[in-house]
């Protein structure tokens, strides 16, 4: 009954707008920030305080990855916390680098495997950025071709 | 009995599925309790449609009385009400009392059934003996069963059932016992499979129209409702939970659609606005108004989904899982927000920060109540949102009803609230009498100022600590700093304070700037109204350096530090002593880029300039004047022996510089690494991280290790040099960033600010009213450099009138060396050696140091004779600086008095080389000196040793020393030169007959070429008639290095010589170049003894008799004839060896026939004594026989003449032999006078004179018992004529003689 | 393959860059294994960036070093690492009995002298590799017999 249910769900799903990331941020691993990128229609500090405050809990599912089996060892962190207004994802990499994403919560489009597939888009790209040349590793990104991708998550279709 | 008939159905959780009882009522009353407890017992599997996975339940049945309004009538789809089951009992056990009266009550209570088209039935038939005994005509018992059998149960046998003796406790009664229940249970659980199946598939059908008009969503929640409801009665909470779970996914679609556009009407009621917010009610299994309120469609979206959740809630509590319901309290909370705003719903403001408070805390509590503290405290993680977003939201409140401002809440500050606290309503009768229930918390919280910050404080705590405690301290901070914020508006910075401070140094050091800027703007407002100056000031410094703000900001900020400075100088001029002298961190002021010294080698002499360049980087928006920029300079003196006065030294101390990370660069900079004063710390670590710029990079080398024995390789390598410095590198690194550190924040700094107070060393570099623009400056500092030592920069600090910004330390270390050194004077030749008696040019090297050579200095030589400085007028001095330069020329006056010389000097400078070049001549020393010395110190000339030393250069040489008094010092140099003396000479006596002949052989040992020219030869004393005619060339005669020029004299005389003649050679000299070289004597004395001819010695060899040519291996004569050809000299006269004997004076002579090339054999006697009477050309002729051992041209055998000394005679004092090698085969004649020869010889080489020898040892003969000894003649004494002669001998006949002969 | 191929060649070619440049005294000769080093640290960051993408985050320092030693070995150098040892104290040696870029220095002790400076690079990146997942260590390298070689990782705590 609940897979018919949500069958139906899904169904309806389809002709919705979707608005996008509201912020993508990229952290070192020693928790300073080489990229975060808002929209810039909103107040640009409260995303990095919010990006910030979301390390707690990228943290503390890291820091319990001992435990974790095999096939919770994954990458994607999934849902950090929600707030009233957000929903902040998170990912790590296995250079310990954090993709925060923050989603508004008025957004319903983007669900588990959206954003899954947006950070798969954002380490592939982060990859680049670390194997040009031209990168310091641990220097914040000014890389035009991650900047590009980046808004392409940012944009808002509808 | 009746108690069930009269019972209402409510929904509680003691519902049970409904089971109706028809038959013999005091039957079932007897069996009743026991079924009651037996049934639920044993578990049953429960298989079931859908492919859902089968379940172990444990059954249990609410038995009532079969009426007929129990069975549902048409469309009633009640599941609750629903009898699942029909049962009917009887024990008759005869037929007639069956076919009398129970068969009846069957039928009508089958028809009834069949009506309403249940067929969930059972008849139980109850055995009991007890009936049996007292029966008289009995029936099997199965007859009865049979009947009723095929009277009702048509092809259904199963559904008639006994049940044996069921009070009894017989094995028999167990065993029917448990097969009825299983019956039972089996067919209820049919029933309930057929049932709810049924009711599943009506459900869904329903909501398959849920497109169409008229739908209503309330209807269907409720149809779905009393699924869940069934479920939870059969304790399938799980079930249960999806019911509701549907519910909201469904609700929550449509809601999104809704917002999506496409209106579904039934959505209507949920629209309308929101009237009350009193929170969640979870505390009641079921919220029986709110249902209703659905049931009736008259629900708010707020209702809707309060009851929702209530009922998952108490589900989940059911399920022992509480923590999900905090988790999905929240996402409810947050959604609920949002779908309010997304259907636009009209909310009074700050009504749904009501709501959320209030549900917050009710799930809280509620929680709570559930479990125990330690299960609490280890599940923060999942409460603590839920206690932040009350927090938050009490804040929102306190905001709008203006309890957060300084002067309370106005009017319509109050009206809101007012507003606010209706929509709660009254409070619930549940939590009524609790004293901390929410309502309680929000109405008090929301009634005066006090009582919300109490409130909104132990909010915020509550929150604060729960984070702390799961480590998650970014998010403790943010509370925290949201509660300084409340504090700053309270007007309260004191306790506002720490946070800031703590939340920033957080923020700082991980390099979240944009946090950094905001977060310190806080601070710096804080510390303003605190009045914490200094701090104040650095906050303000570093915000007017901060990027992220915008330039009005900045120059804002750097106005203010500028205002102090000025306002407190100010409050200073009107005399008032308020020392405002503020020290901060130049971090954030501006940065050290550069220092560059200026000459390049930091290494200069005692008051040499050296200037010093600083870049520095002004951080400030504007430009700041300062009054003053001083860098303190750490002196400490040079140890003694760590620097000589020499230059080289100094330099070995750059690579300990160099050692340092950025040490003096060949250009003579130093390079600071620059850091950024917000965000400095993490982006080093960053960088850190990338390997560069890591206090100590990796050092690796490659390693061979050889085995020790044969030295192939064993292993080769990579080894890394420094691991020690690498494995403790973090706590190096944060040394390193100590000035960021210090620019984080008013506590640091004020902590750093006391290290920062200035050191006031001794030495600083000043300048004064600089200007410092933004960007790069470029400032000079003359260093000082009056002591000797090392000066260590340590400290930068700018002036800017009462503010002073303090570097505290210059890292990496700079310093400068100064060194004095001490005048000193060297004087060396120009050419690799001097030569004795030609004058040679010396150079003079004065090193003044620290040593001011004023007008009238002069440097006084003490002459010697032997070595008199020539004056050239025309002598200039050349005067160089320490750099290399040439500073002047000026010409030297030179006066020498018979004493001194004095060599006036031009005025110099110290640390500067005055050098010049004097032409000096060293005599050769004199022969005549020197023999008179030699005879006092018993032959042993002063400066033989050095001669011997010497004696490798081929060269004798003479040490000069020169004693000079500089006027520097008390006493006088001491310089010694060394010349060489560029010739060598030996003489020799040649004879003829009676004729004499001086040699004289002069030796080049010098490399330079000479012109020789007019030798001569004359003789010292001037008594005698003795004439020296030369034989020499008149004309120049070149002597080229390292060869021998020739002279020959023949002496002549009238009367008889003197026993001892003394010569002296002179020549004179000059270097072949220049040209024009002016000749110099070069002198050579010796003396010659009894030079006169006494004996003339003549052999003849004859042929054996009658023989042609002498032949080997026959006897020939030898035939000497001995003449003596003077008269006796007077001094012979007087002379012990001749013996006068009958008028007659004769000698003895001893003569010696020696063959030492033993070409001949001597046969008889080869020596003899003859006594010769001493008369001129007394004669005396020997014979003896002398065989040839070889043919050929043969030497004569040699022959000897000495003197014969009989034993009586007292030996004279023997002749100086030094010319003995001119005939070295008196050498040959016996030891004693071989060796007495030999260290004559050896004397005489390498000494500048031949004449060497002294002493000699007296012939060993002449020591122990008298007896004869031979003398021999000095030579030139014995002329032997045949000296040389050869005699032809022929080979003997025999041929292998001949062959012989032929080697 | 080609590209195995060319990785060698090129290696080859910068350690012959390296040296000469030293020669020519553009840098003193002590720090060519360290520039080597450090060129293999950077390569070495950017690779376990590619190579760790799809991979499970990892449990601990074990379980990097074993993806070093299999997953990371084998895509550098087509092997995996031999024998992995380690004290449980920080300290890791690899051994590889066949390593790629000693396999055609030669089999032996001929050369051996110049084996370092064909596994400077290497330790970079093993060096970079730990260091961008979090791990700084020290690398260091040892043979005896080419083209068998030791690394030895030091974990710094």
């Amino acid at each position: 009954m609940t897979c018919l249910c949500f069958l139906c769900v899904s169904r309806d799903y389809d002709e919705l707008s979707s608005i996008m990331a509201v912020c993508i941020a990229v952290i070192a691993k020693e928790n300073y920030p080489l990229y975060i990128r808002s929209v810039p229609t909103q107040n640009e500090l409260k995303f990095h305080y919010t990006v910030h405050t979301s390390l707690d809990v990228v943290e503390e599912k890291i820091s319990s990855v001992g435990k974790a089996l095999a096939d919770q060892r994954e990458l994607y962190l999934g849902l950090l916390y929600p707030t009233e207004d957000y929903k902040v994802y998170g990912y790590v990499t296995n250079s310990k680098v954090k993709f925060v994403i923050v989603v508004d919560s008025s957004n319903t489009s983007l669900r588990d495997n959206e954003i899954r597939s947006m950070f798969r888009k954002l380490h592939n790209s982060f990859t680049d950025v670390m194997c040009n040349p031209f990168y310091i590793p641990g220097d914040p990104i000014q890389s035009k071709a991650f900047d590009s991708m980046v808004s392409a998550m940012m944009v808002q279709a509808c | 009995m009746e108690s069930h008939e009269e019972k209402p159905i409510i929904y509680t959780m003691e519902n049970k599925p409904i089971v109706t009882c028809a038959g013999d009522p005091a039957l079932f009353a007897a069996l009743y309790s026991a079924l009651a407890q037996q049934l639920p017992r044993e578990p049953m599997e429960w298989r079931r449609s859908y492919g859902r996975a089968p379940k172990m339940i444990h059954l249990e049945a609410n038995f009532v009385q079969f009426k007929e309004d129990l069975l549902p009538k048409e469309g009633n789809k009640a599941l609750l009400t629903f009898p699942f089951l029909h049962i009917f009992w009887t024990d008759c056990c005869d037929t007639e009392v069956y076919k009398a009266s129970v068969k009846e009550d069957m039928l009508r209570w089958q028809t009834t059934l069949k009506h309403h088209g249940s067929q969930d039935w059972l008849i139980v038939v109850v055995e009991s003996d007890a009936k049996k005994k007292n029966k008289t005509n009995l029936l099997p018992r199965t007859s009865i069963m049979d009947k009723i059998r095929n009277d009702f149960c048509n092809k259904q046998s199963d559904r008639c059932v006994s049940l044996a003796d069921p009070l009894k406790e017989s094995s028999r009664s167990q065993e029917s016992w448990s097969s009825f229940l299983t019956k039972l249970r089996t067919l209820l659980l049919m029933s309930f499979t057929k049932n709810l199946g049924r009711f599943e598939d009506d459900m869904r059908t329903m909501r398959e129209k849920r497109t169409e008009p008229g739908w209503s969503f309330c209807d269907y929640f409720m149809v779905q409702e009393e699924l869940a409801f069934v479920f939870e009665m059969l304790q399938q909470y799980e079930d249960a939970l999806v019911q509701y779970d549907e519910l909201d996914a469904l609700f929550t679609q449509y809601v999104l659609n809704f917002g999506a556009g496409d209106a579904a009407n039934w959505l209507g009621s949920f629209c309308q606005p929101v009237r009350s917010w009193n929170g969640l009610v979870l505390r009641r299994p079921i919220d029986m108004e709110k249902r209703e309120l659905i049931q009736r469609s008259e629900a708010s979206l707020l209702d809707l989904r309060s009851y929702l959740f209530s009922r998952q809630c108490t589900l989940l509590i059911f399920l022992q899982r509480p923590w999900e319901v905090t988790q999905r309290a929240l996402e409810l909370l947050h959604n609920c927000v949002q779908e309010l705003r997304l259907l636009e719903v009209s909310v009074l403001q700050g009504a749904l920060d009501c709501w959320v408070f209030l549900s917050c805390l009710e799930v809280l509590h509620r929680i709570e109540g559930c479990c125990d503290r330690a299960q609490l405290e280890a599940n923060c993680s999942h409460t603590v949102g839920l206690w932040t977003y009350a927090t938050e939201k009490l804040k929102c409140l306190g905001d709008l009803c203006g309890l957060v401002s300084k002067n309370g809440p106005n009017s319509e500050d109050l009206n809101r609230t007012v507003d606010l606290l209706a929509g709660l309503g009254a409070e619930r009768p549940e939590t009524a009498n609790s004293l901390q229930s929410p309502y309680k918390k929000l109405k008090e919280a929301l009634s005066s100022v006090e009582t919300f910050e109490k409130h909104y404080l132990e909010l915020s705590h509550a929150a604060m600590e729960m984070y702390t405690a799961i480590g998650r301290m970014r998010s403790a901070r943010l509370v925290g700093k949201s509660l300084a914020e409340f504090y700053m508006r309270k007007g309260d910075p004191q306790s506002a304070d720490g946070f800031l401070q703590d939340s920033l140094k957080s923020y700082v050091a991980e390099g979240w700037s944009l946090q950094v800027t905001h977060t310190r703007r806080q601070v710096a407002e804080c510390q303003k109204l605190l009045g914490q100056t200094e701090d104040y000031l650095q906050t303000c410094a570093l915000l007017a350096s901060d990027a992220n703000l915008t330039d009005e900001e900045r120059k804002h900020f750097c106005q203010e530090i500028l205002n102090h400075a000025n306002q407190s100088s100010q409050t200073e001029s009107q005399g008032e002593s308020v020392d405002q002298k503020v020290a901060l961190s130049m971090a954030a002021f501006a940065q050290l880029r550069e220092l560059r010294f200026q000459p390049a080698s930091p290494t200069v002499h005692v008051g040499a300039a050296l200037q010093l360049e600083l870049r520095l980087c002004s951080l400030m928006p504007v430009a700041v004047r300062l009054e003053q920029l001083a860098v303190s300079v750490h002196f400490s003196l040079e140890q003694p022996g760590q620097r000589g006065s020499s230059l080289s030294t100094p330099q070995r101390r750059i690579p300990a510089q160099c050692a340092a990370p950025g040490g003096v660069s060949p250009e003579g900079a130093v390079l600071f690494p620059a850091i950024s004063p917000a965000g400095g710390g993490p982006l080093g670590a960053g960088m850190g991280g990338a390997g560069a710029g890591a206090p100590a990079a990796l050092e690796l080398y490659e390693i061979q290790d050889r085995s020790p024995s044969d030295n192939t390789l064993n292993t080769t390598g990579v080894v890394c040099k420094n691991v020690h410095l690498l494995l403790r590198r973090q706590d190096s690194a944060t040394s390193l960033d100590t000035p960021s550190a210090g620019g984080s924040g008013g506590s640091v700094t004020s902590g750093g600010a006391a290290a920062v107070a200035m050191e006031d060393s001794s030495q600083m570099l000043k300048t004064r009213d600089v200007t410092l623009l933004p960007g790069n400056n470029s400032i000079p500092f003359t260093a000082p450099s009056q002591k000797p030592g090392t000066y260590t920069l340590r400290q930068l600090s700018a002036m800017v009138g009462q503010v002073q910004f303090v570097l505290p330390h210059i890292y990496p270390t700079v310093q400068y060396e100064v060194y004095s050194q001490e005048p000193q004077l060297t004087i060396e030749p120009l050419t690799d050696n001097l030569l004795a008696g030609l004058p040679q040019k010396v150079k003079f090297t004065i090193v003044t140091g620290h040593y001011t050579v004023k007008k009238g200095d002069a440097l006084q030589l003490s002459n010697t004779d032997s070595m008199p400085i020539l004056h050239t007028n025309s002598c200039t001095a050349r005067i160089v600086s320490s750099t290399g330069e040439l500073v002047g020329e000026s010409a030297l006056s030179i006066h020498s008095s018979e004493k001194v010389t004095s060599i006036s000097l031009p005025p110099t400078l110290p640390y500067h080389t005055l050098d010049f070049q004097l032409d000096v001549l060293c005599h050769i020393p004199a022969s005549p000196a020197r023999l008179e010395t030699e005879r006092l110190t018993n032959g042993e000339v002063r400066h033989r040793p050095k001669s011997r030393t010497r004696y490798n250069s081929g060269m004798a040489s003479v040490d000069q020393k020169v004693s000079i008094d500089c006027p520097w010092s008390i006493y006088s140099t001491l310089i010694s030169l060394t010349f060489y003396i560029p010739f060598k000479a030996k003489h020799s006596l040649l004879s003829a007959g009676k004729r004499k002949y001086i040699q004289v052989c002069l030796q080049n040992v010098s490399d330079t070429n000479f012109r020789l020219m007019d030798p001569s030869l004359t003789q010292r004393q001037q008594n005698s008639s003795l004439e020296l005619d030369s034989l020499n060339p008149k004309e120049q005669q070149l002597v080229h290095s390292k060869q021998s020029v020739f002279c020959l004299w023949e002496v002549k005389w009238a009367s008889e010589p003197p026993a001892c003649l003394q010569f002296s050679f002179v020549a004179s000299f000059a270097p072949t170049e220049p040209a024009d070289a002016e000749f110099k004597p070069y002198c050579y004395d010796f003396q010659l003894e009894r030079v006169s001819t006494l004996y003339c010695l003549r052999a003849e060899i004859q042929p054996a008799d009658g023989e042609p040519q002498c032949r080997t291996g026959t006897l020939c004569g030898l035939d000497v004839s001995i003449t003596r050809l003077t008269e006796p000299t007077d001094s012979e006269r007087d002379d012990e060896e001749s013996t006068e004997s009958e008028g007659l004076r004769t000698t003895k002579l001893m003569y010696e026939v020696v063959d030492n090339s033993s070409n001949w054999a001597v046969c008889g006697k080869s020596t003899g004594v003859v006594s010769m009477p001493v008369v001129a050309s007394a004669t005396h002729r020997v014979l003896m026989e002398v065989m040839p051992l070889f043919a050929g041209h043969l030497p004569f055998p040699s022959i000897k003449l000495l003197k014969y000394l009989p034993h009586n005679v007292t030996p004279v004092i023997p002749p100086d032999t030094d010319s003995c090698l001119e005939n070295d085969n008196l050498s040959l004649l016996d030891k004693g006078l071989e060796d007495q020869s030999d260290t004559a010889s050896l004397r005489s080489r390498g000494s500048i004179h031949s004449l060497g020898s002294s002493d000699q040892p007296l012939p060993p003969a002449s020591r122990g018992l008298p007896m004869p000894r031979l003398e021999p003649f000095s030579p030139g004494q014995v002329f032997n004529c045949s000296q040389g002669r050869q005699v032809l001998v022929l080979p003997a006949t025999d041929d292998h003689i001949l062959e012989v002969n032929a080697t | 393959m080609a590209d195995e191929a060319l990785f060698q060649f090129l290696h080859n070619e910068v350690i012959q860059y390296v040296y000469k440049s030293a020669e020519n005294g553009e840098m003193e000769n002590g720090r060519c294994i360290t520039r080597l080093e450090n060129m293999g640290f950077r390569v070495g960051q950017g690779l376990i960036e590619r190579f760790t993408k799809d991979t499970a985050r990892f449990k601990d320092e074990l379980d990097i070093m074993k993806f070093i030693c299999k997953d990371f070995w084998t895509s550098v150098f087509k092997k995996q690492i031999d024998n992995l040892r380690t004290n449980h104290q920080g300290i890791y040696v690899l051994q590889d009995n066949k390593f790629r870029l000693l396999n055609q220095l030669s089999a032996g002790k001929q050369y051996l002298e110049h084996a370092p400076k064909y596994l400077a690079f290497s330790c970079g990146l093993v060096r970079g590799g730990l260091s961008n997942l979090g791990v700084k260590s020290i690398v260091t390298a040892e043979v005896s017999v080419m083209p068998a070689c030791k690394f030895q990782v030091m974990i710094q705590k």
